[in-house]
């Protein structure tokens, strides 16, 4: 299949009192058409994920792509990129509650989200697309002068059928109702219907399930599952949930302080984890099958990100239980047997264990890197 | 009562926030104003002058029509000529229409419109305080009938309340002897500060409400916070947890709102002496009711006493900027200018 | 709970604050120094006329009666006689209130059309020379006294450009509409003037009159809004809505106003509903300034001849504006703002 979205070298950096922060640090992954990739990580290491679209190349049938079909969507002027967002990729986050406005209807944002298309698409060269004919003045007089509003009827119409699609029971009243009405599970399928309204190529779902009810997440999932089966949709999912990523992926790739560590089909990371730090994750999930055993959490917390104190290395070795002298060094992706497929950033991949030295047990005892930080969200 | 972390955010704020600082500035070179006046000014602010009447400031000259009587060839003759006025150092911001110096008035205004300010405002806090407290705490009727109260104090626009009850009232004043004279480092000074006592009683009874408003709210989020359940339970006396509990929370908001509320009084109290409800003799506000019959010929004598109205509030907003930022109270800001 | 019904209910509270501003409006004479008939009675009055006087006016009675009597006029409408003018006292109020609500409507559309688009700039542009302008220009024009600002644009903008009268309401602005006609132009009827010039003049005069008042009403306001929608922006700007607004793919324009300013209106309009009062007691103060013939001239006018009945007229009809004012706030936040539950 071919790729619909490279994310090529991401950086996300920012700064504190402290100095900068690498949040994520020289990301690369392809999502292929059609499937759908997970991104998995402790919480805090995905969400920073949500510049992807910066960074990402989009195929977009454009005459300005480059390499082939694709887009770079950093050298595209900010307007241009905003009008690729609907269409080609949209968003579901986090936080539904907080994700729409609660001064308009929840009918009216799905309607906006339909209607910016509409009109983009009736007139993709117009001077005033940026506008799309709508400025302070139209707010100002809004409603009380008719035909001054930015909705059209049909909009609103597509929206009630949006919601129906979603699952949301009497779509006509309930977009009538503004977000304080809904629950949350409902938002999130508001939210999932707004993504829809601009029928994108690529969904990206940034931990769409975590703030939900445990039996409203399942519902969400299945909701996810069915549009992607119905319309062969591409998502890509951001989580730490790995019961989400067992229950929807195709492929993943595992971060851990803010670069990706192991990555493969989900059969092969999640059966023949290479990585100790996805070894520990998968080793710290509740089985419902083996009863009585004791969960293995991993040692430790995630390291500072800060530039100074990350240096050239593996970044979990010093919660590492199988950490070597080789580990000092930065290691690079390697394929692990088996599958081409299915590489890690690990210097035990392919490799035989004890070739190096084990690493001595106090090497980052009384380093800051170890107590110093506690890698939360700064 | 101002806990170390509350001295660590304000210090923090002056650090980064430049407008901090200039607020901090402009208040002190005001209170430096009031409380030294009889040291800085030049001349007695009350002191005519007919002869150098109508002195422009420094940097600026002014042109008068002076008629003289000549006698030219064994007749008398009235002769009209335009003569330039020049500035003198003596009156650096020029004299007004009776020869007084206006910087001396601008300087000695300070004292009065900061008096007023403060005095006004710890009435209008401990009127507020009271009431709000009692309102909130005990809640019920006694609430339900002081909130009432409240709403139609509200009703009235502070100034247009302070206009009928200053009108209805009077203008008494209250004399504060001036230290500096007594000492005699000050010799030819007016020897007491007159402040306008309706005008404090007044400013403080429009403005009383805000107070009240925020002490209420404070005291009812804290009526029912455990602490004070437990503290009930275990035998305090309202009046102990009121002072022990309630009041220490309400302290941040109230300081807050209460330095803003100095600016809005000193603007109240400005425009009461415009209108000629005061009893002070040296007010801003008076003497750009003054200049005002004068702007064509004397620009100066209305225009100085406004712009150190303007350098007081924007410091006092300034300052309340700073401490809202620093310490977040959330408080509405109540009546604000004039 | 409707927005009807809610209204309805905060019309009966209004009703109880009026009752209270009538009551305290009441009591203000009673508590003031000085028999009214000194202000009326000549000063060589025998105590035969002084007593003829009181009881012609009713003050030799029981203050109970007096304040039966007196809420029984206010119900039908009657505010008594005025008695250095010998009118009715509603009559003279009624006759100054337009100009009043003329000059406070044009302050607050000055301030709205200035302060709203200047707040969204400051936020959008914020640390650029544009937003330290407003900032600047908020920060002064809050701490400014109206009084002197208006002496100084009759300084500058009256006395040394000669731009505008210095003060004087020649005409008011219902007499604009004087010179429109209504034509039946095929289909609905339109307003038509009579005689373009003469429309055209009054029109010019009234706003050459108004515009310095106006001015002087109006900046505090218009600082005020321009700094609360600029503080209001840059919190909405940063909610999580707003990306998600931006992520389904709406141009900057329609998440800013549609979006961002629709919700920073909502706390705006609350402090507004606060500042009611500043607006209409600098309107009294912009009056004496400017000579503009509103209530506030006239409030100050009847306090010092101790005119009672326009005295307590002016302060009633100030006051039910007030409360007015304060239920169309509401009505207007609670039409904005869906999570209100009118409770």
């Amino acid at each position: 299949m071919a790729d619909l979205l490279r994310v090529r070298d991401l950086q996300t950096r920012f700064f504190t009192q402290e100095g900068q922060v690498n949040a994520v640090d020289g990301v690369s992954f392809e999502v292929r058409e059609g499937e759908v990739f997970g991104v998995v990580g402790e919480s805090g290491s995905g969400k920073r994920l949500r510049d992807a679209d910066l960074a990402a190349d989009v195929r977009a049938d454009r005459p300005d792509a480059v390499d082939g079909s694709f887009v770079d969507l950093l050298g595209l002027p900010d307007r241009v990129r905003r009008g690729l967002r609907g269409p080609t990729f949209g968003t579901v986050f986090q936080d539904p509650a907080s994700s729409l406005n609660p001064s308009l209807t929840v009918g009216e944002q799905i309607a906006e989200a339909v209607e910016v298309q509409r009109r983009a698409d009736a007139n993709p060269r117009s001077v005033d697309s940026r506008t799309q004919g709508y400025g302070l003045a139209k707010f100002l007089v809004g409603g009380t002068v008719p035909g001054s509003g930015y909705l059209d009827e049909a909009s609103e119409a597509r929206a009630v059928e949006l919601l129906e699609q979603v699952g949301i029971p009497d779509p006509a009243e309930r977009a009538e109702e503004y977000p304080h009405e809904y629950s949350g599970g409902m938002l999130q399928r508001a939210l999932i219907a707004q993504v829809l309204a601009g029928e994108p190529d690529l969904l990206v779902a940034d931990e769409p399930t975590t703030a939900l009810d445990v039996t409203v997440q399942a519902q969400i999932l299945d909701l996810l599952a069915d549009l992607q089966a119905e319309r062969g949709m591409t998502i890509l999912l951001i989580t730490h949930n790995l019961g989400v990523i067992a229950r929807m992926c195709d492929r993943i790739a595992v971060m851990y302080a803010g670069e990706i560590v192991e990555r493969g089909t989900l059969s092969d990371v999640f059966e023949r984890p290479v990585h100790p730090y996805t070894q520990g994750l998968l080793g710290s999930v509740p089985d419902l099958d083996s009863v009585g055993g004791r969960l293995t959490p991993i040692a430790g917390n995630v390291p500072s990100l800060l530039d100074s104190e990350m240096g050239e290395r593996c970044y979990f070795a010093d919660r590492c239980p199988k950490a070597m002298e080789a580990c000092l060094d930065d290691p690079d992706e390697r394929s692990a047997a088996g599958s081409a497929d299915h590489t890690a950033r690990c210097v035990l991949t392919g490799m035989d264990y004890g070739d190096s030295p084990p690493l001595a047990e106090d090497h980052f005892g009384d380093g800051p890197s170890r107590d110093g930080h506690d890698g939360g969200d700064p | 009562m101002v806990s170390d972390r509350t001295k660590r955010n304000l210090k923090a704020e002056l650090r980064e926030s430049a407008l901090a600082k200039l607020g901090v500035a402009l208040v002190a070179l005001v209170l430096v104003a009031a409380a030294f006046a009889p040291l800085l000014a030049p001349h007695d602010p009350t002191a005519t002058d007919p002869g150098n009447a109508s002195l422009p400031p420094l940097g600026f000259s002014t042109t008068e029509n002076q008629t003289t009587s000549e006698m030219v060839d064994g007749e008398i003759q009235v002769v009209e000529q335009e003569v330039q006025v020049n500035a003198t150092a003596s009156h650096p911001l020029g004299t007004d229409s009776v020869g007084r110096d206006v910087l001396s008035r601008v300087l000695f205004g300070a004292r009065t419109s900061l008096l007023v300010g403060i005095f006004g405002t710890a009435l209008a806090v401990a009127l507020g305080v009271v009431v709000g407290l009692t309102a909130g705490y005990y809640g019920g009727r006694v609430d339900d009938g002081l909130m009432r109260v409240a709403d139609v104090m509200l009703a009235f626009p502070s100034l247009v309340l302070a206009i009928a009850l200053i009108g209805l009232w009077g203008r008494q004043s209250i004399a504060i002897p001036d230290p500096f004279v007594r000492l005699g480092l000050a010799p030819g000074m007016p020897e007491s500060a007159v402040i306008p006592g309706t005008v404090v009683v007044v400013v403080a009874l429009v403005n009383w409400v805000w107070f009240a408003r925020v002490a209420r709210g404070e005291a009812l989020s804290i009526r029912s916070a455990e602490y004070v359940t437990a503290a009930r339970a275990i035998g305090a006396s309202d009046r102990t947890i009121i002072r022990e509990h309630v009041l220490p929370n309400s302290i941040t908001p109230i300081l807050v709102l209460a330095t803003i509320q100095i600016a809005a009084i000193i603007l109240l109290e400005s425009a009461l002496s415009f209108l000629g409800f005061s009893g002070a003799n040296l007010s801003w506000g008076l003497d750009i009711a003054q200049g005002r019959d004068y702007l064509a010929s004397s620009w100066w004598i209305a225009t100085m006493p406004g712009i150190a109205i303007v350098i007081s509030v924007v410091g006092i907003n300034l300052i309340g900027d700073w401490l809202r930022d620093a310490l977040d109270p959330g408080v509405d800001q109540g009546e604000g200018g004039v | 709970m409707s927005l009807g019904r809610f209204l309805l209910r905060r019309g009966v509270h209004g009703v109880f604050v009026v009752w209270g501003v009538v009551t305290v409006v009441f009591l203000l004479r009673f508590i003031s120094p000085g028999d009214p008939v000194n202000f009326i009675a000549p000063l060589d009055a025998s105590p035969e006329l002084r007593r003829r006087i009181a009881e012609e006016l009713g003050l030799n009675r029981p203050m109970y009666v007096q304040y039966a009597e007196y809420l029984a006029g206010l119900v039908r409408g009657d505010m008594g006689f005025s008695y250095l003018r010998g009118q009715e006292a509603s009559a003279i109020v009624f006759a100054r209130l337009p100009a009043t609500i003329e000059l406070a409507v044009a302050a607050s559309v000055v301030a709205v059309v200035i302060a709203i688009p200047l707040g969204v700039i400051s936020a959008t542009r914020r640390h650029q020379p544009a937003d330290y302008g407003a900032t600047l220009f908020s920060l002064v024009g809050i701490s400014t006294p109206n009084f002197w600002l208006g002496i100084m644009l009759i300084l500058v903008a009256a006395v040394q450009l000669n731009l505008f009268p210095t003060s004087q309401r020649p005409v008011g602005f219902l007499e604009i509409f004087g010179h429109l006609v209504a034509v039946e132009l095929a289909g609905p009827s339109v307003a038509v003037p009579l005689d373009v010039r003469a429309f055209a003049g009054t029109l010019g005069t009234w706003l050459w009159h108004i515009t310095l008042p106006a001015l002087t009403l109006g900046t505090y306001f218009t600082a005020l809004i321009t700094r609360l929608t600029r503080s209001g922006m840059l919190d909405e700007l940063g909610k999580p809505y707003v990306d998600a607004a931006r992520a389904k793919g709406l141009p900057e324009t329609l998440v800013r106003y549609r979006h961002a300013l629709r919700n920073t209106l909502i706390p705006v309009i609350t402090v507004l509903g606060l500042q009611l009062g500043t607006l209409i007691g600098g309107a009294v103060i912009t009056e004496a300034v400017f000579a503009w013939p509103g209530l506030g001239t006239l409030l100050i006018g009847s306090i010092n001849v101790r005119d009672w009945p326009l005295i307590q007229a002016s302060l009633i009809v100030i006051g039910v504006s007030f409360v007015l004012l304060n239920i169309a706030v509401d009505a207007l936040y609670a039409s904005l703002d869906p999570r209100v539950d009118y409770e």
